[in-house]
């Protein structure tokens, strides 16, 4: 990875910690694999391929309360901002790093921008995005608390969706990623805490990672799951 | 491969739509450049801006602290959004030089 695109990401950190933005959000996506490193200490874990988007969880109700125009927050780092979609959701892009915030969405669902008028923009609300908020571990970063999900939430999360992934490329950069975190975890970490959280999940979730992982032949994590 | 390569195609993308935003953004941007001209001993602003390579002064008068500071201000953007710009142009270039491959893109 790029130093200038790391020191960005770590000016991005160090701006929302200092408005007390960071410890109301977890940062979710392939960003997280970066971030990892520091929660597996004393083992090598390998970097893994990711696109510029850094995303970030607001739970919900939020409990953000500064009210800061993110837009200007981040203008002089050269985030400019995009309304992406139809109903356009707003999200601050950068030739470095794409910035987007996301809900987690309930009920019904609806494809409309949740709005976040603490941060002066709105979100992109999506499915089974609660869970990952309800397994969270805290990793310090150049000197920033920074939350994320448990690896294995984050792995499991990863299954899930790339079931419902549209393109097919997608659905495998997902399966590689939760793979290659879960065969780690196994052989690393602690696989009781794999049984742990998938235990934790609705059994319909359960069922939806059963299939994947046996359609994939992933016999080593299926035998630490039953 | 596969994974890469839908990688790359995303990041295109992304780097496509990026390209509108800065060109938007610098579209809103005032454009030219706050000149200060003494005339038998009193300071005149002007505005500076090119039009088809020519130079052409823009008489402005007595401008306000906070008026000259909005022009500067809008010349560093100005600066940093084509530098980004650039930038993006860049990615864009090497992100189809490498899809392009034996397939259209």
């Amino acid at each position: 990875m790029e130093k200038s695109q790391y020191d960005l990401c770590l000016r991005l950190l160090g701006r929302l910690a200092r408005q007390g933005i960071l410890n109301n959000v977890i940062l979710i996506g392939s960003w997280c694999l970066l971030f990892y490193k520091e929660y597996f200490t004393g083992v090598y874990f390998p970097p893994s391929i990711r696109t510029r988007d850094i995303d970030f969880l607001v739970t919900l109700p939020s409990k953000i309360k500064n009210k800061v125009n993110l837009s200007d927050l981040l203008k002089d780092l050269g985030f400019v901002p995009e309304f992406v979609g139809p109903k356009g959701y707003l999200r601050l892009t950068h030739p470095e790093l794409i910035v987007e915030f996301l809900v987690p969405e309930r009920g019904r669902g609806s494809d409309k921008p949740y709005p976040l008028p603490q941060l002066s923009l709105n979100a992109q609300p999506l499915r089974y995005l609660d869970f990952l908020a309800q397994n969270v571990i805290e990793i310090s970063v150049a000197g920033l608390r920074v939350k994320l999900p448990h690896p294995v939430a984050f792995a499991l999360h990863k299954l899930i969706i790339s079931g419902r992934r549209a393109k097919q490329e997608k659905a495998d950069k997902d399966r590689d990623q939760a793979l290659a975190l879960l065969h780690f975890v196994i052989k690393h970490d602690k696989p009781a805490k794999i049984k742990a959280i998938f235990g934790s999940m609705p059994k319909k979730w359960q069922k939806k990672i059963n299939e994947v992982l046996t359609k994939l032949d992933e016999e080593d994590i299926l035998a630490v799951l039953s | 491969m596969g994974v890469i390569k839908g990688v790359l195609k995303e990041e295109l993308n992304n780097s496509l739509r990026m390209k509108q935003s800065y060109e938007k953004e610098l579209a809103k941007i005032p454009r030219g450049t706050i000149v200060k001209k003494k005339v038998k001993g009193h300071e005149y602003c002007y505005l500076l801006t090119r039009e088809r390579g020519k130079v052409k002064f823009a008489y402005k008068g007595k401008l306000s602290v906070s008026e000259i500071s909005k022009y500067k201000r809008a010349k560093e953007y100005r600066s940093k959004y084509r530098k980004l710009l650039s930038q993006v142009k860049k990615q864009i270039r090497f992100l189809k030089g490498t899809l392009r491959g034996k397939e259209s893109i």
